[in-house]
């Protein structure tokens, strides 16, 4: 019997003469879970685009059940039951839950749309695979683990069975994962097959049945999950050992660098985002600051930063103030940041790779000679760090818009990590970054924190903030909940509790480890 | 083929390219218009060289466009989109033909006094709007607009009510004596006489061409040489990114508006003291806002801002010359003219055919694959 998806043969060279996909061969049997890895680059959502319509493949054929189909537009997948929840949502914040789902395919009365049908069409979709989801709030009121719930009843909702997940636990917290698998594994009970983009082994062990490499376009190999090793598979996907743990010699404490008092900040719209936040980083160490996104760990980093005006509080440098000042001057007290958003704060894209490893000196010798700028010390510089932060490029004159999401990072590092600072502070260093590059950024880190650099690290991966950081504190709704003084002993579920807000330390538990 | 990969190249290949297919059109719809087409679009095309004083006229106002196409590259390079430049020529006309009327300075110290002034002015004018985006966040497109209206009208009140001749039956100043009138750009050199005098009898082309040169040089090292450059790059490709690396974006955006107005102030300085010799009515016409054409025709890039003011003044010129030597109407002559502006400026010319290129060779993906494959 035919396989249930075949792509045979596919090849997508983009009108820039990108090839994204260079003759793959992929096959999906009927009721599987089959994970689909690799780097970012390997062409892994290039060719699930095309099997969901949204991508036309250069050549190559596609059957479904047996049959040739070419796909004109994603109506035309999902016809034959192929649907792909994004790695960004497509919903309308202002509208329910249940209008969200039955958006597109309303049920009607009358002209109008029917509320009533549109909540129990929901609320059976729901208990049917499992999926919890409260059909009358709206969307901008709910989390993230239930917008993903809700991505994927909308395209039950329109009869997909065949699933496309396009790294679906990115947002999630370790308790919201395991309820998305369990969900998963729901769903293939009842028949549908499920293919699933992560660049987590961890979870391939996990969830998949068949796994599928890729790496530079091409498939490497597909192989029985229960067959494969984290570290075999990490080697298919970049083609070279990989260390998947970071080694830490024990840390030598310093002295205090960083210390926080009782900072408060309050928005523009008069939410209060930081609420009474304090704590301390010492030479030589890591503190991971752990959290769902958006319970105040942006802010923080933006107040130390000086990108936000602080509230109340205090912050001291190694002694020097720096809340309310310049993000100049922030620097010049010797903090390195890397943002949270590179390509919104971290770079200037139609600028080249020289003037973008510049912006934080370019006023000091040797690159500021009197009046002018000594483009030749500049382009010296550039080469310089390119060699060292191994920054694929031909050159130090082009945009860094022409890099990969990984080097583009690595651009950023390399300003960070040369300006030789007392405390760095990297917001979600690793973010949309392969493989490769995520073990060379971790290394980095560890680096620094060898070298007596405090390092003030904010992540939502939990299993990077756990392997790297040597303190650990919690924030949840603008306050710190929790703190681990070790933060290898901590378990992934426990912390999992105070990101939730389901545990919290209290102030006098928590005073004698921040 | 890596010949096309290099800026300065595609740049130039751009501008030629939108300046033919513009020129093409323009002849078209003159085959529309006219009875004698060739004749006139002759004149369009060849018009500025057919005569000495024609040429003449076509260098004059190519240094005008030059020095307010380099104001103007400068504060859009900041994606500021000060529109003042007409504000501060007409300042910079004012003052410095002013100071070339009632200041009773011998020459040499007269002209660069006048000459500074009418900068001063013009970074004066400048900084305000400059200031109130930077630190009130007011839209800089309304700031300046209002601005020039408030330089047009305190011209037009100084020229009629205090410069002008009380008797006078026309709007205008008395012609500057010569000590308020730029010289020659031929120096007085005893071999060099007949040369003068020539240029002198038929052209207005004074020694405001060799300030231009030094105007470009200036404004191209300050953009891509200086520390306030790179602040100002940087605050154009992406604010949030100069403001995370510690520039001081609000003084850069302040200096970019005046140090813009440096230049236009010095172009309204040429106009009273080189071109026209007199302060009179209407004295810019709009020209700050056709140096806004020369600068992005340029790209906002200094170095290809005369090369664009050349281009442009000559259309204008051939343009003036088609409307006074043809049958074609002023009305035929300005859509032809704003036409060639439109194709010129759009951005995506070369671009597009670049993308047709592609499209073709992505039809031989075998070819592809070779070229892409490394």
């Amino acid at each position: 019997m035919a396989a249930l998806v075949e792509m045979d043969n596919i090849v997508k060279i983009y009108p820039n003469g990108v090839v994204a996909n260079d003759g793959v061969s992929f096959s999906v049997e009927r009721g599987e879970i089959h994970a689909l890895v690799g780097e970012n680059g390997a062409g892994k959502t290039t060719l699930m685009k095309i099997l969901y319509g949204e991508e036309r493949p250069t050549s190559g054929v596609i059957r479904i059940n047996g049959n040739s189909v070419h796909f004109h537009s994603p109506q035309d997948a999902i016809r034959l039951g192929i649907g792909m929840v994004h790695q960004n949502f497509m919903q309308i914040p202002s509208l329910t839950v249940a209008e969200n789902i039955v958006l597109g395919k309303e049920p009607t009365r009358r002209g109008l749309l029917d509320r009533k049908a549109a909540i129990q069409i929901t609320e059976e979709l729901s208990r049917q695979y499992g999926l919890k989801v409260d059909p009358e709030a709206t969307i901008e009121s709910v989390n993230v683990g239930m917008r993903q719930r809700v991505e994927i009843l909308k395209i039950l909702y329109r009869g997909a069975q065949i699933l496309i997940l396009d790294e679906p636990t990115a947002v999630l917290t370790p308790q919201e994962t395991t309820e998305l698998f369990k969900s998963i594994r729901t769903l293939v009970k009842q028949g549908k097959t499920v293919i699933f983009i992560t660049h987590k082994l961890r979870e391939v062990k996990e969830i998949s049945d068949r796994v599928t490499v890729m790496r530079g376009g091409r498939v490497m190999g597909t192989l029985l999950t229960h067959e494969a090793t984290r570290e075999g598979l990490a080697r298919m996907m970049v083609g070279r050992d990989v260390f998947l743990e970071v080694s830490k010699p024990p840390q030598v404490r310093g002295e205090k660098v960083l210390e926080v008092c009782d900072l408060t900040y309050v928005s523009e719209t008069g939410r209060q985002v930081l609420r009474g936040v304090s704590f301390n980083v010492y030479a030589g160490e890591i503190l991971g600051v752990a959290g769902v996104e958006g319970n105040g760990q942006t802010e923080l980093v933006e107040v130390l930063t000086g990108l936000r005006p602080a509230t109340g509080g205090e912050a001291r440098v190694l002694g020097t103030p720096i809340l309310n000042r310049t993000p100049r001057a922030v620097r010049l007290a010797g903090v390195a940041h890397i943002p949270e958003d590179r390509l919104t704060n971290g770079l200037a894209l139609q600028a080249t790779i020289n003037e973008n490893l510049i912006v934080d000196r370019y006023f000091r010798p040797p690159f500021r000679r009197g009046w002018f700028i000594d483009n030749n010390e500049v382009r010296r510089h550039g080469q310089q760090l390119i060699e060292i932060f191994d920054i694929r490029t031909p050159g130090g004159e082009v945009p860094v818009a022409s890099l990969s999401g990984g080097n583009m990072q690595k651009v950023i590092l390399a300003r960070e990590f040369s300006s030789q600072p007392q405390l760095l502070i990297a917001a979600q260093p690793t973010r949309g970054v392969d493989v490769g590059a995520t073990e060379f950024i971790r290394e980095q880190l560890v680096e620094q924190r060898n070298r007596g650099t405090a390092v003030l690290l904010v992540s939502a991966d939990l299993a990077e903030v756990m392997s790297l950081s040597d303190r650990l504190v919690v924030m949840y709704e603008g306050q710190i909940t929790g703190v681990f003084p070790e933060a290898a002993k901590a378990t992934e579920e426990e912390i999992g509790y105070y990101m939730l807000g389901v545990k919290r330390q209290s102030p006098e538990e928590m005073e004698a480890y921040l | 083929m890596n010949l096309l990969r290099k800026p300065a190249v595609r740049e130039f290949l751009r501008i030629i390219i939108a300046v033919s297919a513009a020129l093409l059109l323009g002849f078209f719809i003159t085959l529309l218009v006219s009875k004698q087409p060739l004749e006139a679009y002759r004149a369009f095309l060849l018009g500025p060289l057919s005569r000495f004083n024609r040429f003449g006229d076509w260098i004059e106002e190519s240094i005008t466009l030059t020095l307010v196409g380099l104001a103007v590259a400068l504060v859009f390079k900041s994606k500021q989109f000060s529109l003042g430049a007409e504000g501060q020529i007409l300042l910079g006309a004012l003052v410095s033909g002013s100071i070339a009327l009632f200041v009773p300075l011998p020459g040499y110290l007269r002209i660069p006094l006048a000459l500074l002034a009418a900068m001063g002015v013009g970074f004066v004018w400048g900084y305000l709007p400059g200031y109130l985006k930077a630190h009130l966040n007011a839209n800089e497109i309304v700031s300046t607009l209002m601005l020039n209206t408030i330089a047009l009208k305190l011209y037009d009140y100084f020229l009629i009510f205090h410069i002008k001749p009380p008797n006078a039956g026309y709007n205008a100043s008395e012609t500057f004596t010569k000590d308020g009138i730029l010289p020659s750009f031929v120096p007085p050199l005893p071999f060099l006489a007949d040369l003068r005098a020539r240029f002198m009898s038929q052209t207005n082309i004074t020694i405001m061409l060799y300030l231009a040169i030094l105007a470009f040089l200036v404004a191209y090292f300050l953009m891509y040489r200086t520390p306030f450059g790179y602040e100002l790059r940087m605050i154009g490709a992406n604010i949030k990114f100069a403001r995370y690396g510690g520039i001081n974006v609000k003084r850069t955006i302040i200096l970019a508006f005046a140090v813009s107005g440096v230049f236009a102030g010095l172009a309204g300085a040429h106009l009273a003291m080189g071109i026209h010799t007199k302060l009179i009515q209407n004295i810019s016409l709009g020209i700050g806002f056709e140096g806004i054409v020369v600068a992005l025709m340029a790209r906002n890039n200094p170095l290809f801002v005369p090369l664009s003011a050349l281009a442009y003044g000559y259309l204008r010129a051939g343009a003036d010359i088609m409307e006074r030597s043809s049958d074609v109407s002023r009305e035929m002559v300005l859509v032809i003219q704003a036409l060639i502006i439109l194709l010129v400026t759009a951005e995506q010319v070369l671009p597009v055919i670049q993308q047709r290129v592609a499209a073709r060779r992505e039809a031989q993906p075998a070819a592809s694959l070779a070229e892409g494959g490394q």
